[in-house]
């Protein structure tokens, strides 16, 4: 039987990420590093070349992407990409608390070990986020936006292709983190549309680098999708776009709910540890299982 | 060799071969990559994950240029919708050797390169130590974790939850929860809570300081000459593919 619970008393606000160790009232607070103009102006850059690779890419929409100057728009592409990812993740790392830092691997190793076994079981969708969106939910946006590029990062050590998608994964951890605080968790039907709407901004960021770097997508039911599309007589742009905003918004749906589902199984004890919670009221009323 | 080394001369190879799209040139370098995994008696491993990789996006690649397309002049084969022309065969195939060269020498790298060397090169690099502690920390989860999940699973089955009135009751989608939560629940608590426990261990010994004193267990040799062909090959990344395509606009 379950009960409802009244809603623990609002702490005082604090950093945005990481955890808190004063659960026991034993070690001081674990603060993030502070944001020096070094650290935006390359978060700002970072920005900057993923905006302007993308609208040079959509906005140009080069002919020709296997011969001749193509080979020139791929590497521009996977570049403008991937360096952005980088300049992100230079900005973000050092301001981690210690708390975050060490819940970033266990994200990243559940998205390989949770995606593999969650996609064996139920729809195939690419579920391999789970862990970036967790972190977003606990830590806030940095984190996951740092969990979402690692992830990929480290990922690529096993295979190069997902390296230029590095700032995709990042802009869904800091969406996770963005819908969180805004309290798309506090009510579980909501997680799922602000994972629709992460998933079309995603999908709408990755498909330049899908078309241009890799003339199309890296899996046959979704390539099927983009053959249709092209036989349709749209351009490859185009039809990896609408592939893009048929696959992605669904299964970052899914991603969003499962992680605010695990996010409320974890104990009252351990989520509010994470200051992001507490401040921001990430989480709404819990009902506790009696039995 | 230092780890930093091999990284930037893959990418000096990739970022060349790209650029000048030429098959001889992008075969060689697939044949050599085999070759040194070869070598290393890694040939198997480097063509297993290759193959793994390349095999659906070859197939996407057909279908997305060549099975279907409609603005190629020599047919080959036309049968309602299906369209296929030499030229979209070529577009595929020179978007499929391109790959093919970033796959392949990403495959050999990872074979190449030792993990912990690796992790060793970036803690020693001027870059934040957060860097090395993540990539070292993953590395190690990944194995930890899936050895868990097994022994959740295992556990789970043993209390014979799937043969459960409520289980046997629930419709696909609440079976597919069930069976997610059992394990995943577990995982991601025990998981989060390690991470937990962790950190104000980490944080009582300094870390991250960005300090330079500090005791390394393991030191990766570097040399003057490898420090000039890595400066070299980071440049030659950038400059090369560029010379190449001005050469080929003009």
């Amino acid at each position: 039987m379950s009960v409802p619970q009244p809603a623990a008393p609002e702490p005082a606000p604090g950093p945005e990420s990481g955890t808190d160790a004063t659960a026991g009232g034993l070690t001081l607070e674990d603060r993030p590093g502070h944001s020096g103009p070094g650290r935006r102006l390359l978060a700002t850059a970072g920005f900057a070349i993923l905006a302007v690779t993308y609208l040079a890419l959509v906005l140009t929409q080069p002919a020709g992407i296997a011969e001749g100057l193509g080979q020139g728009v791929a590497l521009a592409a996977f570049a403008g990409y991937l360096a952005a990812a980088l300049l992100l993740l230079a900005a973000v790392l050092p301001e981690l608390p210690v708390g975050t830092l060490t819940l970033i691997p266990v994200a990243l190793a559940l998205n390989i070990v949770l995606g593999q076994f969650v996609g064996s079981v139920m729809v195939p969708l690419y579920l391999d986020s789970i862990g970036t969106v967790l972190v977003g939910f606990l830590a806030g946006r940095r984190a996951g936006a740092a969990t979402g590029v690692l992830g990929t990062l480290v990922w690529a050590l096993f295979n190069p292709t997902v390296l230029p998608f590095a700032a995709g994964a990042g802009l869904i951890g800091l969406l996770a983190g963005t819908a969180a605080r805004l309290g798309a968790v506090r009510r579980i039907v909501l997680a799922p549309l602000a994972g629709l709407v992460a998933g079309v901004i995603g999908g709408l960021v990755a498909a330049p680098v899908a078309a241009f770097v890799f003339g199309g997508t890296s899996g046959v039911g979704t390539g099927a999708l983009v053959s249709a599309f092209g036989a349709m007589g749209d351009s490859l742009l185009s039809a990896v776009t609408k592939q893009a905003l048929i696959s992605d918004p669904g299964d970052k749906a899914v991603v969003f709910l499962i992680a605010a589902l695990l996010v409320y199984a974890l104990p009252g004890r351990l989520t509010r540890t994470f200051a992001f919670v507490r401040r921001y009221r990430v989480l709404g009323r819990r009902r506790q299982a009696q039995d | 060799m230092h780890p930093f080394t091999v990284l930037a001369v893959a990418a000096l190879v990739v970022t060349s071969t790209t650029a000048l799209a030429a098959w001889p040139v992008s075969l060689s370098v697939v044949l050599v990559c085999l070759g040194v995994a070869a070598t290393r008696g890694r040939l198997a491993a480097v063509a297993a994950a290759s193959t793994a990789i390349l095999v659906p996006v070859w197939c996407s690649q057909l279908m997305i240029h060549a099975l279907f397309d409609r603005a190629g002049t020599h047919v080959l084969l036309e049968a309602g919708w299906l369209r296929l022309t030499s030229e979209g065969l070529t577009v595929a195939a020179q978007l499929g050797l391109r790959l093919a060269v970033l796959v392949v020498v990403g495959a050999t790298v990872a074979v190449a390169v030792d993990r912990h060397r690796l992790v060793a090169a970036i803690d020693l690099a001027p870059v934040p130590p957060q860097a090395g502690y993540l990539l070292a920390a993953t590395l190690a989860l990944v194995p930890r974790l899936q050895r868990r999940r097994r022994a959740i699973a295992d556990a789970q089955a043993l209390r014979l939850l799937d043969a459960a009135p409520e289980a046997r009751r629930a419709g696909p989608l609440r079976r597919a929860w069930r069976a997610v939560r059992l394990q995943a629940v577990p995982l991601v608590l025990s998981s989060v809570q390690d991470a937990a426990e962790r950190a104000p261990h980490l944080a009582a010994r300094g870390f991250p300081s960005t300090a330079d004193r500090r005791t390394r267990l393991r030191d990766v040799p570097d040399s003057r000459l490898q420090r000039l062909v890595r400066r070299a090959a980071a440049v030659g990344a950038v400059v090369v593919p560029a010379l190449i395509l001005i050469g080929g606009a003009g």
